[in-house]
């Protein structure tokens, strides 16, 4: 991957910046007319962190409590340690269910581990049923963000798209375009035997899955099909079936601005009763690909406290110039940034703690705190560390940033030395920092003699 | 078996990172939920939160009327049945919908839950169930998979018409998750209004998966 080549060829796409330009500052706006309504808001986000701190320091206590409820209420539950693993479990299930139409609702999980790919190799054909993940299907293309994959697109784009791939009239209507991929995806939900879904929480106490959407394609997705699989991370589990009211508050309302999604679906095992709705088989795979890792120091723990809101990419001044396919990952933004290093480990990605200006906008909405600077410093030190930089190139740095720490905490050194560059107009060497940007020349006094000057002017009066 | 060892694996990876980290035991503190997540509290209890609730209903674009007693439900029912043109419907097998709709089978078509296939349920136009619970903050109605048949009814026909009655309206969101009986249900499923997206350029469209419409009817008691 090579963020800094993609990062300048979306810089240059002017009709993708326009589409982040106005869908980001809008779920900008939303969001901030959704949280207002909250009494408490602070309070809130300090309660759902607390609960995901207490759950990640007991992880395998809740894992364990989970599983045995999910169990006792019939569901299978699967463990998988990478992806290689998790694909291999649904294949599996796909293959001894006989399933031929698959049909899959959101879920990012998914894309970590490739699933698409993996059970296209076995002959399986996955339909993304989501809206934004079926545009992106057809497309060929991967998502751009975690809560609207085909942000990246214009309807005009999605029109040509839908024109050419299901042959309907070239349309600017939204309506029309949506109501081509319900049309398109109702005969692929009454074919379905396999439903894959996500997973948004999984309530230890009660061996309950929670998932969240708008659209209903993941109701459809979880109970038409005879077999419903469900992928989750290790860290979607919380204690308590109450603990739901305060991560229900907060998710959407920092994801879209809405008070509440259009469905919640609390899935509890399997159906009781021969007659009962629903999958005859719940298989839930719990998915650790990296993330136990995380948990071995309080910096990166706090990366698994995430919810999957997408409020920091919409807030993140990076994300909403490149958008997200410029990150090469599958998680982009601020949390793509500190998930996918962490994920893949940092030779795959040792570039992606750098895409940041590290301005805090993203800890600043963060629904459950996460200190998204604090991890991408942590990322910074260790690709240091190892060697991200070398030869005579880590030296000068080194030595820079030593001279830069000896000046900076002598004021008098310091002072001297800005005397001697204003009167031998020095322009430092900044390389890569002024091949785009003018350096503005030194003021003939520096800030401190006026300052001086000022205190004796004051004092004189 | 493969997944008794990545159980033991995973487990016992985390509880090994864990120890690495371990940062001195904190006495965790979890805030109390008490007034930090509950919405201002109302005076004139009922009345009040059903009128939050109708007010959030078409805050999402959900429709509703309010109706006194079975026999004025029956004529609002038919009055949206055919206002929307439905040619087939659908209702669960709660004894309510039942009654409600046994008098309007020679004006529409009724499909038999029982012997209903899928190809049956993607043909008809209007789903009616009831609801166990609403939620007045939120405009959300709560379907209990123990107590009716209504998991598929209202979500694949364009309209779902859901009975509610007025005396199972909860404030808010925590009071609607102590309400439900979460042991006695495989699928609860919480719907705040019709189906929508905001895919393509953020532009809201309703009805893409799920119902287009949905219609409360609000049953005081009489």
């Amino acid at each position: 991957m090579s963020f800094d080549r993609d990062a300048r060829t979306a810089l240059a796409d002017g009709q993708l910046r326009g589409a982040l330009r106005h869908a980001t500052t809008l779920f900008g706006e939303r969001r901030r007319a959704a949280i207002a309504d909250v009494p408490d808001w602070e309070g809130a986000r300090d309660r759902a962190r607390a609960i995901k701190d207490e759950t990640l320091l007991h992880l395998d206590r809740y894992l364990e409590q989970f599983a045995a409820n999910a169990e006792r209420a019939g569901a299978q539950v699967h463990w998988a340690r990478d992806a290689a693993q998790a694909c291999d479990i649904i294949a599996g299930i796909a293959a001894r269910r006989g399933a031929r139409t698959v049909v899959k609702s959101k879920s990012m999980a998914s894309e970590e581990i490739h699933l698409n790919a993996a059970l296209a190799a076995r002959g399986i054909a996955p339909v993304e049923t989501d809206l934004g993940e079926y545009i992106v299907q057809l497309a060929g293309e991967k998502p751009s963000h975690i809560v609207v994959p085909a942000i990246h697109k214009t309807k005009g784009q999605i029109a040509a798209l839908f024109a050419e791939k299901l042959g309907m009239e070239p349309s600017d209507d939204v309506a029309k375009l949506a109501a081509a991929a319900r049309q398109a995806l109702r005969r692929r939900f009454a074919d379905a035997d396999l439903g894959v879904s996500g997973v948004n929480f999984a309530v230890a106490e009660t061996g309950t899955i929670l998932i969240l959407e708008n659209e209903g394609n993941a109701r459809l997705t979880t109970s038409l099909p005879r077999t419903h699989v469900a992928l989750m991370g290790i860290e979607k589990v919380i204690p308590r079936f109450a603990d739901l009211e305060v991560f229900l508050r907060l998710l959407p309302r920092s994801g879209t601005g809405q008070a509440l999604t259009a469905y919640q679906s609390l899935l509890t095992g399997t159906k009781r009763h021969a007659a009962d709705e629903g999958p005859e088989e719940l298989h839930i795979v719990v998915l650790d690909n990296g993330r136990s890792r995380m948990l071995a120091s309080p910096v990166t723990r706090q990366t698994l406290a995430c919810i999957r809101c997408g409020a920091c990419l919409n807030a993140c001044p990076v994300y909403r110039q490149i958008g997200g396919h410029a990150y090469g990952s599958v998680y982009p933004g601020p949390i793509g940034a500190v998930l996918t290093p962490q994920l893949l480990g940092m030779g795959e990605s040792a570039e992606l703690p750098y895409a940041s200006s590290l301005c805090g906008a993203c800890r600043d909405v963060c629904p459950v705190k996460i200190d998204i600077p604090a991890v991408l410093l942590h990322l910074r030190a260790q690709a240091v560390a190892r060697g991200g930089t070398t030869g005579t190139r880590a030296l000068l740095e080194r030595l820079a940033f030593a001279s830069y720490a000896a000046v900076m905490a002598r004021p008098r050194l310091f002072g001297w030395l800005m005397a001697c560059a204003r009167r031998l107009h020095i322009v430092p060497p900044l390389g890569a920092w002024t091949k785009c940007r003018d350096l503005r020349p030194l003021a003939p006094r520096s800030f401190r003699d006026e300052w001086r000057a000022g205190l004796r002017h004051e004092g004189g009066r | 078996m493969r997944s008794e060892d990545a159980r033991r694996e995973i487990l016992s990876a985390i509880r090994e990172n864990l120890a690495r980290g371990s940062s001195p035991p904190v006495p965790l503190s979890v805030p109390e939920t008490g007034d930090v997540l509950s919405s201002p509290s109302p005076e004139g209890r009922e009345g009040q939160g059903v009128r939050t609730f109708t007010e959030r209903l078409a805050a999402v674009g959900a429709q509703c009327s309010v109706v006194r007693g079975e026999a004025e439900a029956a004529g609002a029912l038919a009055g949206i049945l055919s206002g929307a043109g439905a040619r087939r419907v659908v209702g669960s097998d709660a004894p309510l919908v039942q009654r409600l709709l046994r008098p309007l089978r020679d004006r529409f078509e009724m499909a038999a839950l029982d012997r209903l296939s899928r190809d049956d349920l993607f043909a008809c136009d209007v789903g009616v169930t009831t609801a166990q619970w609403g939620i007045a903050e939120t405009g959300t109605l709560v379907l209990e998979s123990a107590r009716e048949r209504s998991r598929l009814l209202s979500l694949v026909p364009p309209i779902h018409v859901a009975l509610l009655s007025t005396r199972c309206i909860c404030e808010s969101l925590g009071d609607g998750l102590a309400h439900v009986r979460q042991a006695d249900s495989h699928a609860i499923t919480f719907i705040t209004g019709p189906s929508r997206t905001s895919d393509i350029e953020l532009t809201l469209v309703v009805g893409v998966h799920g119902p287009q419409t949905v219609h409360v009817l609000l049953l005081e008691d009489v």
